[in-house]
């Protein structure tokens, strides 16, 4: 008999097989990290930096904190970065999700910068651009040591390592489709690209993926906007790190002082001329350094029955924006589609496109669409006399000294009262932390004045006590509103008229936006069916009243009539409405959840508009501009303020 | 029998619990989410930012701010409402409003803040105030939080009732009425020319989803058809907007007995025919089965004449295994047909269940779950009872 047995021999074996697997799980245990508790303060608002324009600093330098200060082995090489941006065919890439687009069309929709064509921000002198150039993609990378080796597919650098890249994107069918254009692209220049197609929901996690900056080359969408922001998305102090609980937007890790304090200074600056050249020097520096690879707008569609005239979509205003101007040739209905039900007619809680589209056609409570409209990546009054700006004095900057108990607005967006320690923007545009004494600083009124002649749909004119009601309720945190920032930096509001009205600004408060910062009216006249005036009615039950979210009384266009739930909503002429009677007497907005029954309506005449927001960028665009070129329907393809682009992540883990 | 259904009513209502917290432990675990939204809104957001005490107010109004066992006690029973008996455990922690951030700094020099403990927590008399359903239990299935906000979620329910039953029963019976003979015949036929064609209709409608059915329909009675200048069916909707002309038939006033009846053709005809395939193959199947045992053998030996053989003594025992199919019709009816209301756009409680996950209504949701349980298990106890009518050899007891 041997020594050992089978079993022990094949037990001998199994623990011999496990332990480097268990050893190369667990390891060494860990040393303990050291545990800070830190104090949870409110969501910070961008940094304001003094605008000091410095040299470009190198955008692969390591960032401040310890993680992701490895700078990566290709991309934080700004001569790959850019041979990527000439390698890319971006009218290809259009062309392969959007094949129903003339080539005009199609390269309308080329970005070139971070705001799109037309928007009145968007430079155009100083900016690089990268036409589709494989031979300049290439020569760049031979300078920056990737060669392509005989015969080889795939470029390599001297220690024989592959120019092979990850790309991360969503699973989308959109993006798995242009993306496939784009790396048979890098392949043709020698770079490998190994595609990811993640779920959404990983993708843009609260803790996963891009928030954790967990990507090489990683693609998705902004949304431009009439103001272009961008400073959490590229300033210095926005880049998510483990230190800073991954606080910010700037996922590339990128840092160059020039375009962090441009940008910076773009967004706090009331100046539209200054605004246009910091934003052209940001945009300089931003097309310079290639960290991210703006690559066009998407497109969206919207269609209209030929019945319908004065039909106007636009990519940064609703479709009902100019309501009121619509005519129709046989009839005097139109019927809207729409794949959501408005949750409330409140605007104050309900932010989506459908409750603005249904609200445009009340008065949408005093606010955009009714008192202005944002055509075109700009605002424009409708309500109001004019906008009120700096320029036309509508608006006043001006310096007031304050000391310590004063209450001033701080650089973290918080209405405090000045002490020492408080960080403010002095009226020089400088962060300084107030020790004592007083500080100049600057301080912002904007007056609003409506149009003579405005009525509540009861024939009620319009008064100061309804705008009265308006910022008492929208700043009260009961009412359920999402945020009170803007409320919480007014000082006061003092009323001239009835419709005239200025608004006073806590010291330091520089909203870029301030023209359209008007206050919200609700008809305080009202009598409820409890027998209450809606005046007396404290905002924590506004959000239950019928007369507010159901049955809201008109100030816009048109009067709400029926809202069957789940099915339609049915709007008549408002009478009383100052711009005089619509002249389509009845508009039905249907609530259609499918895209491809919403087109069939359309073609079966059921439903008279699709506007992008129902339509949409899918296949059944395509459907629609064939029913558009035959004639039947109008179809109008516009592009959209979503715009695809490719991040590159300068930093490693 | 009292026994029986004392039992089973215990039985239900444990199942109806364990049910309920899974699935709405299943709600909250999924991806997304009200606060999700919220941030998303942040991005490049000015000033209209998002800031922690925006946050904190959204998930007081989702209950977020409450550990999942206390939220669902208050889904379910409508407690607590504050501190047990006014007073008792007042200052007892039932959540975090806020949770504590705690940075770590790693020996290798890396920091890292992660979320740890609670920096500001919820207690008991923070619930003093707040609003709160009497409990689904009792019948309050609290309010919508979304899709028809701080309204009753049952406003929702009937408004969206009275389409599904509509829907749902007409293409159930339908189904049942045709699908009972077809089987039989095809059984009773079998390897017919009849045989062949209902057994090859039916593979069809059980291997084509619904949608494609639904799209098949409306392009070609609905689209093409009226390019074609022929009569055709609305393509959607449960009522119509506005009056409109049918070549042959003439003015359809919206909303009349003939614009609902040409509106529910096309949802009932695609439902029908799904349901009509799968049952059609059942009842095939088991009088098949039927067909073969020998007492049916006996009776044909004996004389009787056929049509007495298949209808007496074959069709009621092949109906058996039937029955238990049906124990689902009941919630089937209740709840809806998700993907042919949404292709239909019926407006029916399948539309709204989809319609209330994808916009995070967690109280229309868990209510539509919640019912659609109870009439499940309403369903099989039917079944139960139904099997001694069927089969006088089982006994409940």
């Amino acid at each position: 008999m041997s020594m050992f047995s089978k079993r022990s021999i094949a037990k001998f074996m199994t623990l011999g097989l496990l332990t480097p697997v268990l050893a190369a799980c667990g390891g060494a245990p860990a040393a303990a990290p050291i545990k800070e508790t830190v104090v949870v303060i409110q969501t910070t608002a961008p940094e304001v930096q003094t605008v000091v324009v410095e040299a470009t600093a190198d955008p692969a330098q390591p960032v401040v904190g310890e993680a992701f200060s490895t700078p990566h082995p290709i991309l934080s090489d700004a001569k790959v970065r850019q041979a990527i941006a000439y390698c890319t065919n971006r009218p290809e890439l259009i062309a392969s999700v959007y094949p129903w687009l003339s080539e005009e069309d199609q390269a309308a929709l080329v970005m070139d910068t971070n705001l799109p064509k037309g928007h009145w921000a968007a430079a155009t002198d100083g900016i690089t651009t990268y036409a589709f150039d494989p031979a300049q993609g290439a020569a760049l990378l031979d300078e920056a040591g990737w060669t392509l080796p005989e015969g080889a597919q795939v470029r390599e650098n001297a220690d024989g390592a592959p120019l092979s890249l990850s790309f991360t994107t969503t699973n989308a069918q959109f993006r798995q489709t242009w993306s496939a254009v784009f790396i048979q692209q890098m392949a043709a220049c020698g770079i490998q690209i190994i595609p990811t197609y993640a779920p959404g929901s990983w993708w843009f996690g609260s803790s996963t993926g891009l928030a954790r900056r967990d990507f090489e080359l990683g693609a998705y969408a902004w949304v431009g906007e009439t103001d272009p922001k961008g400073s959490t998305l590229y300033a210095c102090n926005q880049i998510p790190l483990p230190s800073n609980n991954w606080e910010g937007q700037n996922y590339m890790g990128w840092c160059n002082e020039t375009a962090s304090n441009a940008i910076v200074a773009a967004n706090n600056t009331l100046d539209t001329d200054e605004r246009i050249k910091q934003y052209g020097i940001f945009q300089q520096e931003f097309t310079k350094d290639m960290v991210s690879l703006p690559l066009f707008n998407r497109s969206e569609a919207a269609a209209a029955t030929n019945r319908l005239s004065n039909f106007k979509p636009d990519p940064t205003e609703y479709q009902t924006g100019n309501v009121e101007e619509w005519a129709v040739s046989d009839g005097d209905t139109v019927v809207i589609g729409l794949t959501q039900e408005p949750a409330s007619m409140w605007t104050l809680i309900e932010s989506s496109a459908v409750q603005r589209v249904a609200g445009y056609l009340t008065g949408n409570n005093g606010g955009q669409g009714w008192a202005f409209t944002s055509y075109s990546y700009d605002y424009q009054a409708k309500a109001l006399t004019e906008l009120p700006t700096l320029e036309n004095g509508g608006a006043v900057n001006s310096e007031v000294e304050v000391t310590a108990g004063d209450k001033v607005w701080n650089t973290a967006g918080e209405a405090v009262e000045l002490a020492p320690g408080v960080e403010i923007v002095n009226a020089a545009g400088e962060t300084v932390t107030y020790e004592s004494g007083s500080v100049t600083m600057k301080q912002l009124a904007v007056t609003f004045t409506y149009k003579d002649g405005i009525k509540w749909e009861d024939g009620e004119s319009l008064k100061s006590a309804d705008f009265e009601l308006g910022n008492k309720i929208d700043c009260d945190p009961a009412s359920g509103s999402v945020s009170l920032s803007i409320c919480e930096s007014r000082q006061g509001v003092e009323f001239t008229s009835d419709t005239s009205y200025t608004v006073t600004y806590l010291p330091g408060v520089q909203w870029p936006e301030y023209m359209i910062y008007t206050l919200s009216a609700y008809p305080s006249h009202q009598v409820l069916a409890d027998g209450r005036k809606l005046a007396d009615v404290p905002a924590s039950e506004w959000q239950n009243l019928p007369e507010i979210t159901e049955d809201p009384l008109s100030i816009g266009p048109y009067i709400l009539e029926s809202w069957e739930k789940g099915q339609s909503m049915t709007f008549v002429a408002n009478p009383n409405f100052y711009g005089g009677e619509p002249k389509v007497k009845k508009i039905v907005i249907k609530f259609i959840a499918d895209t491809q029954q919403a087109v069939a309506q359309l073609l079966t005449g059921e439903v008279d508009v699709l506007g992008t927001e129902t339509l949409g960028a899918g296949a059944e665009v395509e459907t629609v501009l064939k029913a558009a070129e035959a004639g039947e329907v109008q179809g109008f393809t516009i592009a959209s303020p979503t715009w695809e682009h490719i991040d590159m992540n300068l930093f490693v883990k | 029998m009292t026994t029986f259904l004392i039992r089973r009513l215990i039985q239900m209502v444990l199942v109806t619990i364990v049910a309920a917290v899974i699935s709405y432990g299943l709600l909250y675990v999924q991806p997304g989410g009200p606060i999700d939204v919220l941030l998303a809104e942040r991005q490049n957001s000015g000033a209209n930012r998002i800031n922690e005490a925006d946050i904190q107010r959204v998930m007081q109004r989702f209950e977020l701010d409450l550990a999942v066992p206390v939220r669902f006690s208050r889904w379910l029973i409508g407690w607590p409402k504050g501190p047990i008996f006014g007073s008792v455990g007042a200052d007892w922690v039932v959540g975090c409003a806020t949770p504590g951030q705690v940075r770590l700094r790693y020996p290798d020099g890396r920091v890292e803040i992660v979320e740890e403990g609670c920096e500001k927590t919820v207690t008991l008399a923070d619930l003093e105030g707040r609003k709160v359903s009497g409990g689904v239990v009792f019948g309050d299935f609290g309010e919508s939080q979304v899709m028809l906000r701080g309204r009753p979620v049952t406003d929702l329910i009937w408004s969206r009732l009275p389409y599904t039953l509509y829907l749902m029963g007409g293409s159930t019976l339908l189904a049942i009425l045709l699908a009972v003979p077809l089987g039989v015949y095809s059984a009773v036929k079998q390897y017919s020319r009849f045989d062949y064609i209902v057994t090859t209709i039916a593979f069809i409608g059980t291997s084509v989803p619904s949608f494609v059915f639904g799209i098949f329909f409306i392009l070609l009675f609905s689209v093409l058809a009226q390019r074609a200048g022929l009569p055709y069916l609305p393509p959607g909707d449960a009522v119509g907007v506005r009056d409109y002309t049918i070549p042959l038939i003439g003015m359809v006033e919206a909303g009349s007995f003939l614009d609902r009846f040409l509106r529910v053709l096309m949802p009932c005809g695609v439902l029908t025919i799904i349901s009509l395939a799968g049952w059609s193959r059942f009842v095939r199947g088991s009088m098949l089965e039927v067909l073969q045992q020998d007492y049916v053998r006996t009776a044909r030996a004996k004389g009787v004449r056929e049509q007495v053989v298949i209808l007496k003594h074959a069709l009621r025992n092949s109906l058996i295994p039937f029955v238990t199919l049906l124990a689902g019709v009941l919630v089937t009816i209740f709840s809806g047909a998700l993907i042919t209301e949404a292709v239909f756009n019926w407006p029916g409680i399948g539309r709204l269940f989809v319609d209330a996950l994808s916009r995070n209504d967690y109280n229309v949701a868990m209510a539509i779950l919640f019912i659609n349980v109870i009439l499940l298990l309403l369903g099989y106890l039917i079944t139960d009872v139904l099997y001694t009518i069927v089969d006088p050899r089982i006994r409940l007891s």
